[in-house]
């Protein structure tokens, strides 16, 4: 028993190591705001693509709703995969711009940007369908209204219908969040130190898993009050419709 | 012919096999409130809509104050600008206070200022009755003052023209005299009006033409005391004898 609590829970391992498991916290904060935000707008713009009305604009609705389908369907590992070494070959070939293929953005190194590409990428794919039923779930009448008063499709969209999606969306959006905080992790894989790849490099100078139990706890102590928030908005909104209907 | 202010000429409206509109001509002078009754199914709420393109008709010509719009294709914008409508479901912006529901498409669509906007969006709900509710949300206020606030948001824009689609329809029966009489008061200042309702005492009252449709046609028309009072088809007997009978 005590082996089993000395491999995870061993406190000189964890204070020993405590400011480098910090560090990758923080890198891990830093991929999940970035990429969370711009997942959260580029959501946003894919799934108001996919409602533009008109034969007109049939083709741009097919390709956001070819590029939702495909990148719900490839596991993010693959997609970050196929970013960083794609874009890596393609701006050394001088075929896209450096600052496209090897991003050094605010100091950053080019693996910590395509980890935010393949996040905002893949999660964008997500929220966009979570947006879509927001946007839904918007009676038909509220359009109808904005329209008989004159306003364009974008305008109602806009000032109407957009801000009644959001706010519905919201729980299932910040659901997506901690999903996207996790997979942060992924971005290991491509040499970069988040916090797994710290607790890991630890292990593996150690033999002791104390410090990625550390970076569980970390988790944990984000994930958990995010999702007691989820909770509180969903029993919040269904309160309020309940009282809506007399 | 010449002294129609709203003409609709030869309107056809399909729902795949279902013909809902059936060739639809009928003119309306500046001025005239024209009340649509009929049986459920018989294509007026499908006509209203039809007349702001709300719904695009298959066929025919909406003519507005001597210009005319092609059903396909025409001018939607100069329709909606000058055509307001107020829905059986009110749709009013939940997300928004009474007096901003009002404000928002002037100055919108209008480009009118804001504070412009907001005094003449008082003006408007005091004129109906609100003056106390400017600030309240509509889940706060009850089905008459909704709909009271949406007449008032339909006026804000200034429109030539007033469609009125079931407008109590949805209301318990103690509101539905205090929207009647904005209606009423708005017929009495001239505000040309196409009216669909069930209420027979406001067609009676302050119609200058009854409509019955069914099928999708215009079966009879003519004065309240003749169409109501005395009516020559078989099926507009009918129908009155059912609605009056309760």
């Amino acid at each position: 028993m005590s082996v089993i609590i000395k491999q995870y829970f061993d406190f000189n391992i964890i204070s020993d190591n405590f400011s480098e498991v910090m560090q990758g916290f923080w890198q891990t904060i830093l991929l999940s705001l970035i990429g969370g935000f711009f997942a959260l707008l580029w959501g946003l713009v894919l799934s108001l693509i996919r409602q533009l009305p008109g034969r007109a604009f049939a083709p741009l609705r097919g390709l956001a709703i070819a590029y939702i389908d495909a990148f719900r369907g490839i596991p993010m590992l693959l997609v970050l995969l196929l970013v960083s070494t794609g874009l890596a070959a393609l701006s050394s070939d001088g075929v896209i711009p450096d600052f496209i293929g090897q991003p050094t953005f605010f100091g950053k190194t080019s693996p910590f940007w395509w980890g935010i590409y393949a996040l905002v990428i893949t999660y964008g794919a997500y929220m966009a369908e979570v947006y879509r039923a927001g946007l839904e779930a918007v009676p038909r009448g509220q359009m109808e209204a904005a329209r008989s008063l004159g306003m364009s499709h974008g305008q109602a969209m806009r000032r109407v219908i957009v801000p009644q999606a959001v706010t519905k969306v919201i729980p299932p959006l910040l659901n997506d969040f901690i999903a996207l905080m996790k997979d942060t992790s992924l971005v290991s894989v491509i040499g970069f130190i988040e916090v797994v790849q710290a607790g890991k490099d630890i292990q593996s100078a150690t033999f002791n898993s104390s410090a990625l139990t550390l970076g569980a706890v970390l988790f944990l102590l984000t994930t958990i009050p995010l999702a007691r928030i989820v909770d509180k908005m969903i029993s919040g909104q269904s309160s309020k419709t309940q009282r809506a209907i007399p | 012919m010449s002294e129609a202010f709203i003409g609709l000429r030869g309107i056809y409206k399909r729902y795949g096999d279902l013909e809902v509109l059936r060739g639809i001509d009928a003119d309306i002078k500046k001025g005239e409130v024209v009340c649509v009754i009929g049986p459920s199914g018989s294509g007026k709420s499908t006509l209203l809509r039809c007349t702001n393109l709300l719904e695009a008709p298959d066929e025919g010509v909406i003519v507005l104050d001597g210009k005319e719009i092609d059903v396909k294709g025409g001018d939607v914008d100069y329709l909606r600008k000058n055509v307001g409508m107020v829905f059986q479901s009110f749709n009013l912006f939940p997300h928004k206070s009474a007096v901003e529901n009002v404000s928002m498409a002037p100055q919108m669509v209008l480009n009118r200022s804001s504070k412009e906007c907001e005094e003449r969006a008082r003006k408007l709900l005091d004129r109906v009755g609100l003056g106390a509710k400017v600030d309240e949300y509509p889940d706060r206020l009850s089905g008459g003052q909704q709909q009271r606030v949406a007449i008032a948001r339909a006026l804000a824009m200034d429109p030539q023209v007033m469609l009125f689609d079931e407008v109590t329809s949805a209301l318990d029966p103690e509101l539905v005299k205090e929207v009647l009489d904005v209606m009423r008061e708005l017929a009495d200042e001239g505000m040309t009006m196409i009216v669909v309702t069930h209420e027979m005492g406001f067609a009676k009252e302050v119609a200058d033409r009854v409509i019955f449709m069914d099928g999708g046609k215009i079966v009879e028309q003519g004065p309240p005391s003749e169409v109501l009072g005395n009516p020559k088809e078989e099926r507009t007997k009918r129908f009155l004898g059912l609605v009056l009978e309760h």
